[in-house]
């Protein structure tokens, strides 16, 4: 692969990482939104892929089969079935109004590449670049958890988040051993399926996801 | 192994046991057998407490999961000493336990931690280094923290006697925390030992003591941190708050004894002068606050109070006598502190399990309604009797021994050449002697009321003698008030192994001999004399007596005879009240008149409502309004947590974007 080519090629995928974090804040509805985490999922797997074969690396390449199955089939799919067909009510209605929200996005994407100075430091080539989109993530899933009410959506900011961590680790370091990531996602899918059971719970008990109604329960 | 280290694991497989015992028992046997090992652990806390004091070496160390260094338990000659006095009060009050408890004081959890509670306390005085003594600090604040809770079912003032209690324990024990932390950073080393080689003249050592000093008066219920003292003791079972008020509050005297002797030798001199400020006070103000008490535990705690107090004025004299080279007196204040120890534990044991005798038969602390016990429950009242005075410091009881050379060691103490110390000290001498004259009517108050003339009420006309082990357990004590007191010679030996310092010595057979001052007491020898002084009189007393018709005593304190209603006597409130007027400025009673006039006339009355009520002044003045506060800040405190996920996640996430920023910059 020549470096131009792996340049473009990671910049790329960064690139709709970030695009794909934004409309997951920008839309409101649940299937829509699942359906960009997906697109966010697989474009991961394809930064990761490219970094393998940059480096010549093939536990890495495997590792970008893992995230591949995991991020852009896998939680998709079992969001999506908790989310369930389209309708009035999967709409989410976020705290706050969608214009605030993209411009918290534009700040705290300036924030991420104004921290992100030092870690661009430790690196060289276009992988350094791109981290602070990683760290724009983060702090994108973190807004997502902070501001909305629905638990679907609740588990994209948090899925979200941990594509952010896990592309500031491939791009920062060429990813962590095989054994520490699969014990990672293996979590991940744990936390989700039991989050999936959870919400079909509340589902069942309240006829509805919205958080808020949830802080009925206390006292 | 040494004697020490088998008398330490004996403590902890002793307590292990009863623990399992209280918890396993049949209810039936639950109380003998758990009071019996309740018993054996405070015996053996004893035995140990001598060995220590005896000059026997240990060394026991415990590693623990957590990580810190590991728990080392070697007790000093101190340490032995303290231990000793917390085993025997242990034992006693544990055989008395035995036929005493009933209802929840009887149940598994008031065993076991009565158990916890006599091992922490005897723990403390073994602990050689902060870690451990922290450790068994805490044991001992919580095991007594769910003593005091015991019958929070029954009596709802239980539930807020215990928060009063827990929180101000706990305060102490921060305030050690943070003073032991201060000294370990000088001194490079948590061990005692690291510690004690710290600089005396630099301002943290002086921080550290000042703190720790706050910590152990907390704990010892000085005024004015000792609001919980008059809570918690009427809300525990008797025999615990016996050994809370003549074990555990000591735990804080030995701390300051620890400071003042052990880690910090060399004080200055106004370490000494903030000691005697506190003992002074709580002598005073305790006393004072005992002597209008009609609750008769209530009266106990604040006579703890006073008694503490004495204590540390004279283990301030001592440090303030020291660094002005007064040597001789300085050495006897140190001594006389532990005299105060030993003879405070024998006395308020007694009394407390006296106070818990009547508790039982009655059901009733309150003295108005108490009355002619002494007929009734004729070794009670002997007892009790014995231990009043030896808390009025009379002749022949520990309680007078202890003050005797406590006076001794102040009025020696007085140098013309220092004008701070010739001032000091002939306060101190008029306080203590004050105290003494205030203790002799609060005593009065409290036997006289509660064991002599007829009933004030049904209950105390119906009362009887509690079980077998109640009276061994209260004759027990109540021997060892008068024998420290005929004997002291003994207690000489023990103080003099234990402060490590000359000035007190055995005179005679067994009397204290002061050579720091050049007195000495032989109750022994002045008993045969007042003795031989006495029974001619009585002889010819008797003889006069005989010749004349006889006159019938009707009835003692029935203040000229039977009255028409029992009613009528003498109360504690009335006999108390020359006393609250005298001291009205100091005591701040609230006071309620309602008249309520005939008709329209301005003359004639019809009723008159006279109410009176005295409350703790340091209490409504100082803590009502923290506590107000306190609450004020938790309840703008409960707007940051409104239970919404959203505002908790938004806190992390502000605080992630803060810590970017701050790590970028």
């Amino acid at each position: 692969m020549t470096p131009v080519l792996f340049a473009e090629l990671v910049a790329f995928c960064a690139g709709v990482l970030l695009l794909t974090g934004v409309l997951i804040v920008w839309r409101r509805e649940l299937r829509a939104i699942v359906r960009l985490l997906a697109v966010q999922g697989v474009a991961l797997a394809v930064l990761v892929a490219v970094i393998g074969i940059d480096a010549h690396l093939p536990e890495l390449v495997a590792v970008a089969l893992l995230v591949l199955v995991l991020k852009g089939f896998v939680l998709p799919v079992v969001l999506g079935r908790v989310a369930g067909p389209a309708g009035p009510g999967r709409v989410e209605t976020p705290m706050i109004n969608t214009t605030a929200s993209l411009i918290l996005l534009a700040l705290l994407t300036t924030l991420a590449y104004l921290v992100s100075q030092p870690l661009k430091a430790a690196g060289s080539g276009p992988t350094a670049a791109a981290v602070p989109i990683g760290l724009a993530l983060v702090l994108f899933g973190f807004l997502v958890l902070a501001t909305r009410r629905h638990a679907i959506s609740q588990l994209v900011g948090f899925l979200m988040l941990d594509n952010g961590i896990a592309a500031v680790a491939f791009l920062i370091a060429g990813g962590v051993p095989l054994v520490v990531e699969l014990g990672a996602s293996l979590d991940l899918l744990l936390v989700v399926l039991v989050l999936q059971v959870l919400t079909g719970r509340i589902r069942a008990e309240f006829g509805d996801l919205d958080l808020d109604d949830l802080s009925e329960l206390r006292d | 192994m040494t004697q020490v280290e088998v008398g330490l694991w004996a403590q902890l497989v002793l307590a292990l046991a009863t623990v399992s015992v209280a918890v396993l028992a049949r209810p039936a046997l639950r109380a003998r057998l758990a009071g019996v090992g309740a018993a054996a652990l405070g015996v053996a806390g004893a035995v140990t407490g001598v060995l220590a004091l005896t000059g026997g070496q240990g060394r026991l160390v415990i590693p623990l999961a957590l990580p810190v260094d590991p728990v080392v338990l070697s007790p000093t000659p101190l340490g032995g000493f303290f231990m000793v006095v917390a085993g025997a009060v242990g034992a006693v009050a544990a055989v008395y336990a035995i036929g005493y408890v009933h209802g929840p004081s009887a149940s598994a959890s008031s065993w076991a931690a009565l158990a916890t509670f006599l091992l922490g306390m005897q723990l403390v005085p073994a602990a050689a280094d902060a870690v451990s003594f922290l450790l068994a600090w805490e044991l001992m604040a919580a095991a007594s923290t769910v003593l005091v809770l015991t019958e929070h079912r029954e009596r709802l003032e239980v539930r807020s006697a215990a928060l009063w209690y827990a929180v101000m324990t706990h305060l102490s024990f921060l305030l050690i925390l943070l003073g032991f932390a201060v000294l370990a950073a000088a001194g490079h080393g948590t061990s005692f030992a690291a510690m004690s080689h710290v600089d005396p003249a630099s301002a943290s050592t002086s921080l550290a003591f000042v703190l720790l000093v706050l910590g152990f008066a907390t704990k010892a219920g000085i005024v004015p941190m000792h609001v919980w003292l008059p809570r918690a003791h009427p809300a525990a079972p008797s025999h615990v708050s016996a050994v809370m008020s003549a074990a555990m509050v000591k735990m804080g005297v030995y701390g300051v004894l620890l400071v003042v002797l052990q880690l910090l030798p060399a004080g200055r001199p106004w370490w000494g002068l903030v000691l005697l400020a506190f003992g002074t006070v709580s002598a005073v103000y305790g006393i004072l606050q005992a002597s209008v008490a009609t609750d008769l535990k209530r009266l106990l705690a604040y006579s703890t109070t006073e008694n503490v107090g004495l204590m540390f004025l004279a283990i301030g004299a001592g440090v303030l006598l020291r660094s002005y080279g007064v040597v001789g007196p300085a050495e006897v204040a140190a001594g006389t502190a532990l005299l105060l120890v030993a003879s405070h534990a024998a006395f308020k044991t007694t009394l407390f399990l006296g106070a818990g005798s009547v508790l039982h038969a009655t059901g009733l602390r309150d003295l108005d309604r108490l009355g002619g016990l002494g007929k009734r429950m004729p070794t009670t009242a002997a007892t009790f009797g014995v231990g009043a005075l030896g808390a009025a410091a009379l002749p022949i009881t520990c309680g007078f021994v202890a003050e005797w050379a406590l006076l001794q060691s102040l009025i020696h103490g007085a140098r013309p050449e220092d004008r701070l110390v010739a001032v000091v000290m002939p306060v101190a001498v008029a306080v203590v002697a004050l105290t003494a004259g205030l203790a002799l009517m609060t005593f009065v108050k409290a036997y006289g009321i509660a064991f002599l003339a007829r009933p004030r009420g049904p209950e105390a006309g119906t009362a009887h003698e509690g079980p077998a082990t109640m009276r061994v357990a209260l004759v027990v004590s109540a021997v060892a008030v008068v024998g420290l007191g005929l004997v002291p010679g003994i207690m000489a030996t023990a103080v003099v192994r234990a402060v490590g310092l000359g000035g007190i010595d055995v005179f005679g057979v067994a009397g204290l001999g002061l050579p720091g001052v050049g007195a000495a007491l032989d109750p022994v020898a002045l008993t045969g004399l007042a003795l031989l002084v006495a029974i001619p009189v009585l002889v010819v007393t008797w003889r006069m007596a005989r010749r004349r018709p006889s006159r019938p005593v009707d009835l003692a304190w029935g203040g000229g005879g039977v009255r028409v209603s029992p009613r009528m006597q003498y109360t504690a409130t009335s006999y108390a009240e020359p006393l609250s007027r005298v001291f009205d400025d100091a005591l701040r009673p609230e006071r309620d008149l309602e008249i309520t006039h005939a008709g329209e006339s301005r003359y004639l009355v019809e009723r008159v409502q006279f109410r009176q009520q005295l409350e703790d002044v340091v209490e409504v003045r100082a803590y009502v309004p923290a506590v107000r506060l306190v609450d004020r800040v938790g309840l703008a405190a409960r707007r940051l947590q409104n239970g919404s996920i959203h505002r908790y996640l938004a806190y992390s996430f502000v605080a992630l974007i803060a810590v970017l920023i701050v790590v970028s910059l």
